[in-house]
């Protein structure tokens, strides 16, 4: 059954999410690794491979001084909203390199409140661009929701919609961040950030951690009763055409995401079928990216939303339920740790222990999906 | 006695009537802005000065409705809500502060550049931005 070189995960673990003004990037980190190889059962010195990735919060292989100083490997990434996923494949691409059999791949953050501190020099724009309040990751977000919602005809109650399930799904996971359930209207009268999107259809940069032990497949079934198999993870930053964040321009059209790109490599790997997926996770820095994600993915056809999100379809107990622990939308957005949440809760849904809703019939086969700037995706495929 | 400058003089191919500066491949055809020496989709293609449409079309919207936080700066009177948008000039899609109220903006709304203060200098000096504001002569 299981090959050498298959790459399963039998440990995770996930510091909540949230404000805590006691606790810092690190110390969320250690936790989190710390809980990730008690659930596989194993300690610090059996990891042979680690990658570790944050945005503000410190050197992630400094946690060695922590864990214990072994020598193992330990690689940083800082990939933006991919880092997560680029430490899963870091230490992925590792374990079939055959570096070791056991690794560990960790990502944490803790965000200042309010929207992130952007540098025009750092992303190659003149000063101009960020003085003239133009340089701002929300409007990014309004300006490619306005003209989705315009050219498939969506009407901006969907973005409510999303939030909504965002909110009901989050006040039931013990780890989440927002844990109060809100109306479709109270979402849509909250204040408005950049039309269509209103307060609570954004995330809030947050704080968090989470982690993972990754296995090769000849000692995965040892140390785990339901080891989860990493079927594919692809990453891909933008191709010509693309509509990123901090465009001062772009080509007329069509514009392609890097999304779907990494879908289709995900899926094409992995050997399995969007329509195939029972419990996804999408990025959802907005009611309107998870909206747009679930279509550039594959997960739906370009206006197909409104139906999938009015019919429950993408609840916990619908046909392809979406961001079962509420996303980043009630996790919060620590841009280093949000992608190890991710698989955090697609892996526990596939072993059926999910924290908050689980989703019934055990569902066997997990996606997730990231995106970022400037133009950057990650998607994986997990499957038990 | 009050001056005015450009806020980067290299967006700008003329200042009355205001005209921005793009560039275009000699060999695909592609349209950037701001300049830039080479072509983001044919590495081998080379780019010259290309001064962009004046008149387009509202491409997609939105109000920014928070006060930035640094380095944005704010006009002279304070932070007020403004819009933001992309214009389809046909060859490219530029990004530029709306000059358009509430009342009458629209995907498809046909505009035409302009300036506008952005901020003072701390001498006083008038800081001008690039702009589009509804066009008048444009049929509906």
């Amino acid at each position: 059954m299981s090959r050498a070189d298959d790459v399963y995960v039998v440990g995770c673990g996930m510091h909540p999410f949230g404000r805590d003004e006691s606790v810092t990037g690190m110390d969320m980190a250690e936790r989190a690794v710390r809980e990730a190889l008690a659930d596989a059962g194993v300690a610090w010195e059996d990891i042979g491979y680690a990658a570790g990735g944050s945005d503000v919060s410190g050197k992630p292989d400094t946690l060695v001084g922590r864990l214990g100083l072994t020598g193992v490997p330990f690689v940083n990434v800082q990939n933006g909203c991919a880092t997560g996923a680029s430490t899963v494949l870091t230490v992925a691409n590792a374990l079939r390199a055959g570096e070791a059999s056991l690794g560990l791949a960790v990502g944490f953050d803790k965000h200042e409140r309010g929207a992130f501190h952007v540098s025009a020099a750092r992303y190659g724009l003149g000063d101009w661009y960020a003085e003239t309040g133009m340089m701002l990751t929300t409007q990014f977000f309004a300006l490619k929701t306005q003209r989705y919602l315009h050219d498939h005809g969506i009407p901006e109650r969907a973005l409510a919609t999303v939030a909504e399930r965002a909110f009901r799904n989050g006040s039931q996971h013990p780890l989440a961040w927002r844990r109060k359930p809100l109306t479709e209207q109270e979402i849509l009268d909250s204040p408005v950030v950049s039309p269509p999107l209103t307060q609570y259809m954004f995330c809030s940069p947050g704080q968090g951690a989470a982690a993972l032990v990754l296995a090769r497949g000849d000692r995965a079934f040892d140390l785990c009763e339901r080891p989860v198999r990493l079927a594919s993870v692809a990453f891909r930053t933008r191709r010509f055409g693309s509509f990123e964040v901090f465009a001062p321009w772009l080509p007329p059209g069509p514009h392609r995401s890097p999304s779907t790109d990494a879908a289709e490599a995900a899926f094409r790997a992995a050997g399995v079928r969007p329509t195939d997926v029972q419990v996804a996770q999408l990025q959802d820095t907005d009611s309107g990216s998870e909206l747009i994600h679930l279509a550039e993915t594959g997960l739906c056809g370009h206006g197909e939303q409104e139906d999938l999100l009015v019919a429950g379809d993408t609840d916990p107990t619908g046909r392809i339920p979406v961001n079962t622990d509420g996303g980043c939308l009630a996790g919060g957005e620590p841009v280093g740790a949000s992608g190890l949440r991710q698989f955090h809760e697609v892996v526990r849904q596939l072993q059926g222990r999910a924290p908050g809703a689980q989703v019934p019939g055990c569902p066997r086969v997990g996606f997730t999906h990231v995106y970022g700037a400037p133009g950057i995706s990650a998607c994986s495929v997990l499957t038990v | 006695m009050r001056t005015t400058r450009l806020i980067d003089e290299s967006l700008f191919d003329s200042v009355d009537p205001p005209r921005l500066a793009g560039a275009r491949c000699s060999r695909c055809g592609t349209v950037v802005f701001p300049r830039q020496a080479s072509c983001p989709r044919c590495p081998a293609g080379l780019m010259s000065a290309h001064a962009l449409p004046v008149r387009g079309r509202i491409w997609s919207w939105t109000l920014q409705a928070f006060p930035p936080k640094p380095p944005y700066r704010p006009p002279a009177g304070g932070y007020q809500p403004y819009h933001v948008g992309y214009v389809d000039l046909g060859e490219v899609l530029v990004e530029a502060r709306l000059a358009v109220p509430r009342a009458e903006i629209w995907i498809g709304l046909p505009v035409r550049l302009t300036t506008l203060p952005a901020y003072h200098d701390e001498d006083g000096t008038e800081v001008l931005t690039f702009a589009f504001r509804p066009d008048g002569e444009a049929g509906r």
